[in-house]
């Protein structure tokens, strides 16, 4: 009798020693799992901060570059061809008189210095969109289409939203100017577009820039499934996600497409006034 | 004959509470159509097996009948149906593999032990519960539901084990494998006809642990999204 007694207090201390066992791995097997979940999504938020700082820093360098070349394009080679310029305009005074051939031929030459100014300085500006920092998105993109418009058959019509946009940061100007630049050059380049349609909207959590066209379109699943994504759309991507935007692509009614990149708004600039940037300054551009 | 179900129901309350709450994970398995993932359709089919089992032990019980036969063949079928979901939760091919190899052989055990244990087996009035095959049922579902978990923290595939189903269902079957690990070989001793040996509190722990179990299941089916399934 002593004996089914004691095996029974056996038993049930070996069933509450299982039944602790099983409890307390139930709660370690939630607790485990929550705390190497939370350590995974910091390992991998540190893996994304660490490589949008890199692309970051590779855009940084691309402006930086970009200004360099804009310098050394202004100083040196503006320079030398202004002096150029007005060399010829002496020599041309002095053999003017001689013969009229050669007066055509300095004419020509004279023509084709200044000529060669002109395209330096449209480059120059290319390369630092100098309006922008100075004025803004909407002169920035206002006079960005009507170079375009120069040059091409092209009808593009700009709408900067209903109210005046106030002045971002460097880094989102820079961006929004730059991913319109690439939109609107791939739908010239890829489109066959008559018309091109540019907006700009704003309200207090984002700044939405469209682009439409009503060229020959493209299926944006493929864009999305990565098929379709060359270097610009994928310059575009990258852009964007140092600035955590997003961009989306769809098929217009008339057969054209629409690109509309909406970009957060930064509740405090980076600097109170952008810093002018200008290819007299040398300096590095703090994107 | 109802006054001989409710008399029974009331003289044991604990050992009856479960038929009853098996009803609960059955109505959510339908309400919540949890019956589209594999899983949880052997989790339907055991729960219809447990549930006319249980209703004809009771059935048997209140008219003072030996139902141990019942008992004993419910052993194979759980065994079956419950490592049966594990085949479609575990990622590992090694461990699939084994899932069915062990479940016949566990079958061929269970039917051997019930030979064993009871040489007359016409006679089911002397029909005792098996010795062995309990014990190594739990056994093998603890080490099923552990390695499972262990496969879970390895993977690291699901976001938050409070909204994943089948942690529920796993964390009942440990709690209720665990609360009969130790008892199952004193029940063959103790469950006879002509010679019951009371156990005492020892004997209501896996009734008990039954009700939770259920509870548990109930929970993990109460957070299955048939859509959610669909989707992934």
């Amino acid at each position: 009798m002593q004996d089914t007694e004691q095996m029974k207090w056996a038993l049930l201390i070996g069933t509450l020693a299982m039944l602790m066992m099983a409890f307390f791995v139930i709660s370690f097997v939630l607790f485990y799992q929550k705390r190497r979940f939370e350590e995974e999504k910091k390992l991998s938020e540190i893996e994304k901060n660490h490589s949008r700082l890199l692309l970051d820093t590779a855009l940084n360098s691309e402006e930086t570059e970009r200004r360099r070349i804009a310098q050394d394009l202004h100083d040196d080679i503006g320079t030398m061809l202004s002096l150029t310029k007005l060399s010829l305009n002496q020599l041309g005074k002095s053999i003017g008189e001689n013969s009229e051939k050669d007066e055509l031929i300095m004419k020509k030459t004279q023509s084709l210095v200044e000529e060669t100014i002109l395209h330096v300085r449209r480059i120059t500006r290319e390369l630092v969109p100098t309006t922008l920092e100075r004025f803004g998105l909407t002169e920035a993109i206002d006079e960005f289409i009507h170079k375009l418009e120069e040059g091409n058959n092209l009808t593009i019509t700009f709408q900067p939203g209903s109210e005046e946009l106030p002045r971002q940061g460097q880094k989102i100007e820079l961006t929004i100017y730059r991913i319109m630049q690439e939109l609107v050059n791939n739908a010239i380049k890829h489109a066959n577009c008559t018309k091109i349609d540019i907006s700009l909207e704003m309200n207090e959590e984002f700044i939405g820039l469209r682009v439409s066209d009503n060229g020959i379109g493209f299926d944006p699943e493929a864009v999305k499934d990565g098929h379709l994504a060359g270097l610009g759309l994928l310059g575009i991507e990258s852009r964007l996600a140092i600035v955590n935007g997003s961009v989306q692509y769809s098929k217009t009614g008339n057969g054209g497409s629409t690109a509309l990149t909406l970009i957060p708004v930064v509740s405090e600039m980076s600097n109170s006034k952008p810093e002018p940037l200008h290819p007299f300054r040398r300096e590095r551009v703090n994107l | 004959m109802l006054e001989k179900y409710l008399s029974y129901f009331q003289y044991d309350l604990l050992a009856s509470m479960p038929v009853v709450v098996t009803v609960l994970p059955l109505i959510l398995i339908f309400y919540r159509q949890a019956y589209v993932d594999p899983t949880f359709k052997l989790l339907l089919f055991f729960l219809i097996s447990k549930l006319l089992i249980d209703l004809i032990m009771f059935h048997l019980a209140a008219q003072r009948v030996n139902n141990l036969l019942f008992f004993n063949i419910l052993i194979v079928i759980r065994y079956s149906l419950l490592s049966g979901m594990f085949y479609y939760k575990f990622e590992s091919r090694f461990v699939k593999s084994l899932i069915f190899p062990v479940a016949v052989i566990f079958s061929v055990v269970t039917f051997w032990d019930i030979w064993y244990c009871n040489e007359d087996l016409i006679n089911l009035h002397i029909h005792r519960i098996v010795k062995y095959a309990l014990t190594i049922e739990s056994l093998l579902m603890i080490f099923l539901t552990l390695l499972y978990f262990y496969e879970v923290i390895k993977s690291l595939k699901i976001p938050n084990l409070l909204t994943f189903p089948f942690f529920w269902v796993c964390s009942g079957l440990l709690l209720y494998y665990s609360s009969l690990i130790f008892i199952s070989p004193a029940l063959h001793y103790s469950a006879q006809w002509k010679k019951l040996i009371d156990l005492g509190l020892l004997d209501r722990i896996p009734y008990s642990f039954e009700i939770i179990s259920l509870l548990l299941f109930s929970i993990g089916i109460s957070f299955f999204s048939a859509r959610y399934y669909a989707r992934h």
